[in-house]
């Protein structure tokens, strides 16, 4: 058991540094996009005393090729082509690049800082988890909370049973930027109702309100996100939790139970309701990585100040080592996933216990 | 053949076909539908106009002035042109690698002269140097190919890994969320229809490569293809004619599912103002207008109606077939 851990976990924290350095490698292969962008931060000191020549120009780029670390060549091998031969020829670089730099640096425990804003990686990456946190992890938790109410409500067979199913899939089908846009335009929506505020989680609050003031304006802020993300989230666990335990309410144990004289709710809640957990354990250890990445859009829709919406300005601004940053922590959330799910079936499967 | 049958369709399916039958239709006849209006250019005179108003806007206009009617049709255009060719070519993409990895496995075994020539070949396309050598190598392997046809005799041969590295890609692009790997590939190369075509289909693969491999494990094992090796079938054969064709059995119910998808995905994507330049119409730009304008009721509703509506087509499709077949 610890053995198959042990490999799985190898195996998947070696996609993770894999999956990162591509990320790596093909953002910084277009270095001067990202030059572009950071180099007005630099060009507006000197601009201000100085009419720039072009040569002056040019020292300033290079400054700032040099400030990101961008002026090494990228890999350890590198292939330019040769004009004056007329072909491409390959070149070692040595360990003066910009992929061992960063790798060195990211064993030693240095994530790199921010080209947008000099700040390092781990802190901005913390302040946005302190956001996306507390969101997605109770949109989780009511998600599956919801789901198992549901999912055992359904197996007993009521009369609204196939309505049910009939809206779960329908509210599975649809992405989760039409379901936040919708909840944003009715009830954050001055024509219609506004009952809850569309932004400003991220501004300055007032100084006079009190710490119950700032929970409450903090608890406003996050309904309608959680809301959207949960119903998105916890019709596909439903239906398939619903699926798992009309599967097992067919079988000779639930028969009998039955037989025993136990009424239905007893026979769903003690005896088929943990065999048609294992397939949820795996599905809701999936929602780890979703968590941290933050729902990207419902952080953008709602202005929060979260992980998603990090990763995304980064993509946008070529802020490659917040990018990179972020793509690694998603991996380490994947490799607790996994640690996690194996763990579950553990407790839930006294199979997997006995073999081991 | 199991192929070609098809289970009937009951009238939910029917109505999703006649729905998806008009988008692909009002799709492909975009350019000569008589629209009043082009989608990419503006009507100042008339901004964030509602439906029915003067000037011919039958679906009105967003806050830039452009005609929402002509976003919508010119919309699906965008969204059919990308979400087919990626659905289909991620399946093929799939089917290819996943066939292969379940078929052959860890332990299929090349012989030495084709590795050589493998190696010289790649060092020369790669111009590694000295090309010339690799050259020579390949040559040698081509040679030796040749003279153990001849003479029938064994050469040593090594395990190609195929299953081990097409699983080892698929749980790379697997390890963090869809959604965010494409965002964090999509920042760092100018991104075009094309590229985010390329995009699509290579974040999309291991799904249906996993299914198929998970289908030709069992496929493999059936009597007809030890019939088949038995009749002295070569094994390439064996595979693409006989063994492949059951094993994208899967892949016939899940394709809607994959389509539902990536239009999903497309439409996040230019709803967060990712991947296609902001002058290809589509409908998530168009609903992200909406944020701009929330009086504007019809710049929400047309574009997430299409949208609704199609997805649970594509997932009617798929979910009944699963169920039938």
């Amino acid at each position: 058991m610890v053995r198959l851990v042990f490999w799985r976990l190898a195996r998947t924290g070696l996609a993770v540094w894999a999956l990162a350095s591509a990320v790596f490698l093909l953002s910084h292969r277009d270095a001067s996009a990202a030059l572009l962008l950071a180099a007005p931060t630099a060009f507006d000191l000197g601009a201000t005393h100085t009419a720039a020549t072009p040569a002056q120009q040019l020292a300033a780029q290079r400054a700032v090729q040099q400030r990101l670390g961008l002026d090494r060549p990228l890999f350890y091998l590198s292939r330019n082509a040769n004009p004056r031969i007329g072909r491409v020829q390959w070149h070692w670089n040595g360990r003066r690049n910009q992929y061992h730099r960063w790798a060195a640096g990211l064993l030693h425990g240095d994530w790199g800082t921010s080209f947008r804003t000099g700040q390092a990686v781990p802190a901005r990456l913390r302040a946005a988890l302190a956001y996306t946190l507390p969101l997605t992890g109770a949109a989780a938790v009511l998600a599956v909370l919801a789901a198992l109410a549901l999912a055992q409500r359904l197996a007993a067979a009521p009369w609204w049973q196939q309505p049910l199913r009939v809206l779960l899939t329908a509210v599975h089908a649809l992405p989760l930027f039409v379901v936040a846009l919708a909840l944003l335009l009715v009830f954050a929506n001055p024509e219609v109702v506004a009952w809850f505020p569309a932004y400003g989680l991220d501004q300055s609050p007032e100084v006079e309100a009190s710490a119950w003031g700032h929970l409450a304006t903090y608890l406003l802020h996050l309904v309608l996100p959680v809301a959207a993300l949960t119903l998105t989230a916890m019709p596909e666990l439903a239906l398939q939790l619903d699926a798992a335990l009309a599967r097992e309410l067919r079988t000779g144990y639930a028969t009998t139970a039955r037989a025993k004289g136990l009424a239905e709710p007893a026979v769903i809640r003690h005896h088929a309701l943990r065999n048609a957990l294992l397939p949820t354990i795996a599905q809701v250890t999936e929602l780890l990585p979703a968590l941290v990445a933050g729902a990207v859009v419902v952080e953008v829709v709602f202005a929060l100040p979260g992980m998603g919406r990090l990763l995304a300005e980064a993509a946008a601004a070529r802020d490659y080592p917040v990018l990179v940053g972020g793509v690694l922590l998603t991996g380490a959330a994947r490799l607790l996933a996994l640690l996690l799910a194996d763990l579950l079936y553990f407790w839930a499967d006294p199979r997997i216990r006995w073999q081991s | 053949m199991a192929i070609l049958t098809f289970a009937p369709l009951s009238w939910a399916q029917k109505l999703a076909l006649l729905w998806l039958g008009l988008v692909v239709l009002a799709a492909g006849l975009a350019p000569v539908l008589p629209l009043p209006y082009r989608p990419g250019v503006p009507d100042l005179a008339h901004l964030a106009q509602a439906p029915f108003g003067p000037g011919r806007h039958w679906l009105g206009t967003d806050p830039q002035g452009r005609d929402v009617l002509s976003v919508l049709v010119f919309g699906a255009r965008t969204a059919m042109l990308l979400t087919l060719p990626a659905a289909v070519m991620a399946g093929l993409l799939g089917a290819a690698a996943g066939g292969a990895a379940g078929y052959w496995g860890n332990t299929t075994r090349l012989a030495a002269p084709w590795w050589l020539l493998g190696v010289g070949s790649t060092w020369w396309a790669l111009r590694l140097p000295v090309p010339l050598l690799g050259l020579v190598v390949a040559a040698l392997g081509l040679g030796l190919t040749l003279a153990t046809r001849l003479y029938r005799r064994p050469v040593p041969a090594w395990p190609v890994p195929i299953n081990a590295v097409v699983m080892g890609a698929a749980t790379t692009l697997d390890t963090i969320p869809r959604l965010v790997l494409v965002v964090a590939l999509a920042a760092s190369t100018a991104v075009s229809q094309p590229v985010l075509l390329a995009l699509l289909t290579l974040t999309s693969w291991p799904y249906p490569a996993r299914l198929v491999r998970a289908q030709m494990l069992r496929v493999r094992a059936l009597p007809f293809i030890e019939a088949a090796r038995a009749a002295g079938v070569p094994a390439g054969q064996i595979w693409l004619r006989h063994a492949l064709p059951q094993a994208l059995q899967p892949l016939r119910t899940t394709l809607p599912l994959s389509i539902a998808g990536l239009l999903a995905l497309e439409s996040t994507l230019s709803f967060l103002g990712i991947g296609l330049p902001p002058d290809v119409a589509s409908w998530g730009r168009l609903l992200a207008t909406a944020r701009e304008e929330p009086t504007a009721w019809w710049i929400f509703l047309f574009p997430s109606i299409l949208l609704i509506i199609s997805m649970l087509s594509l997932n009617a499709l798929g979910r009944q077939r699963r169920i039938l077949g």
